[in-house]
């Protein structure tokens, strides 16, 4: 070979040589991967621009050495980098190492480094002398920086949809062959969480059709596969949530979603979800179940539910029930809080709404009852119970409405009841007197009538001419007999009482007595226009007497102050008190006519009266109860208008048995 | 006529110290007195022919008093009855006395109004008495007659002529003038008018 062509062809690879090298620094750029010989006898390392590069460092500013390197390399993989290395050539492997380095502005990147195995015999390799000496390292730094964070993140949000399929019973599923040909195969791919909702093993791969449909519950077979069958026809999604029996018998509910992936129009594949929805179908049966119970309690109890802002009229929540009440169709949509309202009568509204407005400025709960006008006409007494919770709205309620008319009307029975229960009780104890008085009025006018007889008898046969003694004298007997029997009789008046009704006496609490014949006299003085007032000494102590006694001292006491002032209304005022000697002292005062002018200590004799209806028997048998408990009563005439009648009665009376 | 004898005063009230009471004092006045606690008793006694009253309680145990006098009226035994009352009213007081009640008194009463009351019952009774006495003497007269005397006896008070009669009867004037004279005789008629008076109290229906 001539020198020339020698040299020619030697400037040939010289030029070829540049060029590859050239190529070889533009190849590597590219594709960040760098590379650097480590001269082990001189120590020194050469890099390749991009490993440069790749440290973040200019190849002209100040040559790299180990000691850059070994800095730059990130604390935490420093350590484990350089003993693994050791290990690696100690041990003839080649080492290839991923770590992490920090560049001069902070950057942190991770590269790769591999160093070829066969470092003896290839160039490029870590080379050895004859004696096999290593003397020279060779290896390639590749920056995989991004390629790395891909991976994570891929890494990452496979983690996730993992963990969030998991958790949600939720697995997806991908069949591109479904909807392209119709074979039993559906080209189906499963998440791992599909297997799991339909219990089975992943290992087998996923089910053919007849499989798949094998699983599903036998009622929803024909369905899901006629889906399935229209699915792949039309190429259109589903949604649909059917029953699956897995192979440890149990039975799942599981949703299915699915929808066709088409690409510039062209059918690619369908994508899906499916999903563990027993749990939720559990609840929403038991949900739908509560409610059921819920909307029956309420119709049964007329009760309705609601939730509203009272000062907004905005109405959240107002159940079936509630719009019954009103006698609204609740089918026909949400009723807005005005047709509410305007069916409360015109004369309750006021008082409803003056109590509602209190409630809503104090933020207190409330409880009213009112009256509405239904939808049909009829009138309903209503009560509502609203409750306000402090961290709502201002205004925002939720409570219930009952529907409380039969109650009212019963209340109204019963207190319709009541009053002819106490007009019988008024107009039995008229009668009753009335009876006894005239009972009483035969009964004395017998011996009476006889004795003056006999007593007439005895003067003739004394005038006779002679007298006839004898005969006088029998006659006169007999009017002694008759006069005994008169009093017989006015003595069987007086323990009337005492045989009548034997005498229970206990401990009594006179005030207690004036409150309950107060309260049982109150319609009766209503009616005409008298109003009870008491005025009660608090410390009364107690006295030993007959309840009953007592009530009907007060009862007739009353009744007469009721009787005094029926035509003109006024004031019936009981007040009792305690004087310094342990007696305690009732005083019953009307406003009405006042005692009569003459003959006012005659009051309290039997059959004596002053009214046309009177029996005259009132005041005596009061007179006769309270001597018998040891008292005294006594009538006094007002200042002003009226009369007042008093009664004592000693303090636990040490009274005649 | 019979002369007057003592009159009696039955007395009939259910309380016994009234009854005594009544009774002495009818007694202290010379009359004869009867007490009866109830009705039955008073009614289980003969009745005696002389002049009686009848002093009645309203309210008897078993049967009121007004109830008691409409049944001695039906059982034709009338005696005046002076009603006492411990507790009479104006109505009760006036159907007794529309039903033939002497008097109607209220316990107690004057010892006098009683006793006027007992005489103007026993006046009353007297002068019933009297005339039924008279028609029973009237009767026995009458059944005295033979039949063809009754039958002129009824002619004769119907105002038919002795010549009327003789042809009603088939018989002649002078017969019947016989018949006429025995009739007149026996019934101790004065005059014709006096046998008409008779007849009407004998309630004698006169002959077509």
């Amino acid at each position: 070979m001539a020198n020339e062509e020698v040299q020619k062809t030697l400037a040939e690879l010289s030029r070829d040589l540049q060029e590859s090298k050239a190529r070889l620094e533009e190849a590597q750029r590219v594709a960040h991967v760098g590379h650097w010989e480590w001269d082990l006898e001189t120590d020194v390392v050469v890099w390749s621009d991009e490993t440069y590069r790749i440290f973040g460092l200019r190849p002209q500013e100040r040559p790299m050495d180990l000691a850059t390197v070994r800095a730059m390399v990130h604390p935490e993989d420093r350590e484990s980098l350089y003993r693994g290395v050791d290990e690696d050539l100690v041990a003839g492997v080649r080492p290839d190492a991923e770590f992490r380095i920090v560049r001069p502005n902070g950057e942190v990147r991770t590269v790769h480094s591999v160093t070829p195995k066969r470092w003896s015999s290839m160039p490029g390799d870590a080379k050895g002398d004859a004696s096999g000496r290593l003397y020279k390292l060779f290896g390639t730094v590749q920056d995989i920086t991004e390629r790395k964070r891909a991976e994570e993140a891929l890494k990452q949000s496979q983690f996730y949809l993992r963990e969030g399929q998991r958790l949600a019973h939720m697995g997806s599923w991908a069949s591109s062959d479904l909807g392209i040909r119709w074979s039993d195969d559906l080209g189906i791919d499963w998440s791992e969480e599909v297997y799991k909702i339909y219990g089975l093993d992943p290992q087998n791969g996923p089910p053919s059709l007849e499989q798949y449909l094998a699983v599903v519950h036998p009622d929803d077979r024909a369905s899901m596969a006629e889906t399935i069958k229209v699915m792949h026809e039309q190429r259109c999604g589903c949604d649909v949530t059917k029953r699956i029996i897995r192979p440890d018998g149990a039975v799942r509910h599981v949703r299915c979603v699915g929808v066709p992936v088409f690409e510039d129009g062209v059918f690619k594949a369908f994508h899906g979800t499916t999903i563990d929805v027993t749990e939720h179908e559990r609840l929403t049966q038991e949900l739908r179940r509560e409610r059921a119970y819920l909307t029956e309690a309420q119709s049964l109890t007329h009760t309705g539910s609601w939730a509203c802002n009272l000062l907004t009229r905005e109405i959240f929540h107002s159940s079936d029930e509630n719009a019954r009440l009103y006698g609204f169709d609740p089918s026909k949509g949400a009723i807005p809080f005005e047709r509410f309202y305007n069916a409360i009568l015109a004369e309750d509204e006021v008082a409803l709404r003056a109590k509602l407005e209190n409630a809503i400025r104090e933020g207190a709960d409330y409880d009213v009852e009112f009256r509405i006008r239904r939808a049909d006409g009829a009138i309903r007494f209503l009560r509502g119970i609203g409750h306000h919770n402090p961290s709502q709205e201002i205004g925002e309620y939720v409570g219930i409405t009952m529907d409380i008319t039969e109650r009212k009307r019963a209340e109204e029975e019963r207190e319709k009841l009541r009053q002819l229960e106490a007009d019988l009780a008024h107009t039995n104890r008229v009668n009753m007197m009335g009876e006894l008085a005239a009972a009483l009025a035969h009964e004395i006018r017998q011996p009476i009538a006889a004795s003056i007889t006999s007593a007439n008898a005895c003067l003739r046969w004394l005038a006779r001419d002679p007298p006839d003694l004898e005969r006088a004298r029998a006659a006169a007997a007999r009017i002694e007999q008759d006069g005994n029997r008169a009093a017989d009789v006015i003595n069987h008046l007086r323990s009337f009482y005492k045989k009548g009704a034997p005498p229970e006496r206990g401990i009594v609490d006179l005030n207690d007595i004036i409150r309950e014949m107060s309260a049982l006299l109150r319609k009766e003085a209503v009616r005409h226009a008298i109003k009870i007032h008491s005025e009660l000494h608090e410390d009364m102590p107690n006295v030993l007497a007959d309840r009953v006694q007592l009530q009907q001292v007060f009862m007739n006491l009353m009744l007469n102050a009721i009787d005094a002032m029926k035509d003109t209304g006024g004031k019936l005022t009981i007040s009792s008190r305690l004087t310094p000697e342990g007696q305690l002292i009732v005083s019953i005062s009307d406003t009405g006519i006042g005692l009569p002018a003459e003959n006012a200590e005659r009051i309290f004799e039997a059959f004596h009266t002053t009214k046309p209806q009177g029996t005259g028997m009132g005041l005596a048998i009061t007179r006769s109860i309270v001597e018998a408990h040891g008292g005294r009563v006594w009538a006094t005439a007002n200042q002003e208008a009226g009369a007042t009648f008093h009664f004592t009665l000693a303090a636990k009376a040490e009274v005649d048995a | 006529m019979k002369s007057a004898a003592v009159p009696t005063v039955f007395i009939i009230d259910d309380d016994r110290g009234m009854r005594q009471a009544i009774h002495d004092l009818v007694e202290s006045v010379g009359l004869r007195a009867e007490s009866f606690g109830t009705g039955e008793e008073f009614l289980g006694t003969r009745h005696t022919g002389r002049p009686s009253c009848l002093v009645l309680d309203v309210r008897l145990p078993q049967m009121s008093g007004l109830d008691f006098q409409r049944r001695l009226t039906e059982t034709g035994m009338p005696i005046p009855i002076i009603f006492i009352t411990a507790h009479g009213d104006i109505p009760m007081s006036v159907r007794a006395l529309k039903s033939g009640a002497v008097e109607f008194l209220t316990k107690p009463f004057r010892d006098q109004d009683l006793l006027d009351a007992i005489q103007q019952a026993l006046g009353r009774d007297r002068i019933a008495q009297e005339q039924q006495a008279e028609i029973h003497d009237l009767h026995e007269r009458y059944h005295g007659l033979t039949t063809r005397e009754q039958e002129v006896l009824t002619l004769v008070v119907s105002g038919m002529l002795n010549k009327q009669i003789a042809f009603k009867i088939g018989a002649s004037e002078a017969t019947v003038k016989v018949h006429r004279g025995h009739v007149m005789q026996k019934m101790k008629a004065g005059s014709v008018v006096d046998l008409v008076r008779m007849a009407d109290k004998l309630k004698l229906s006169p002959c077509k």
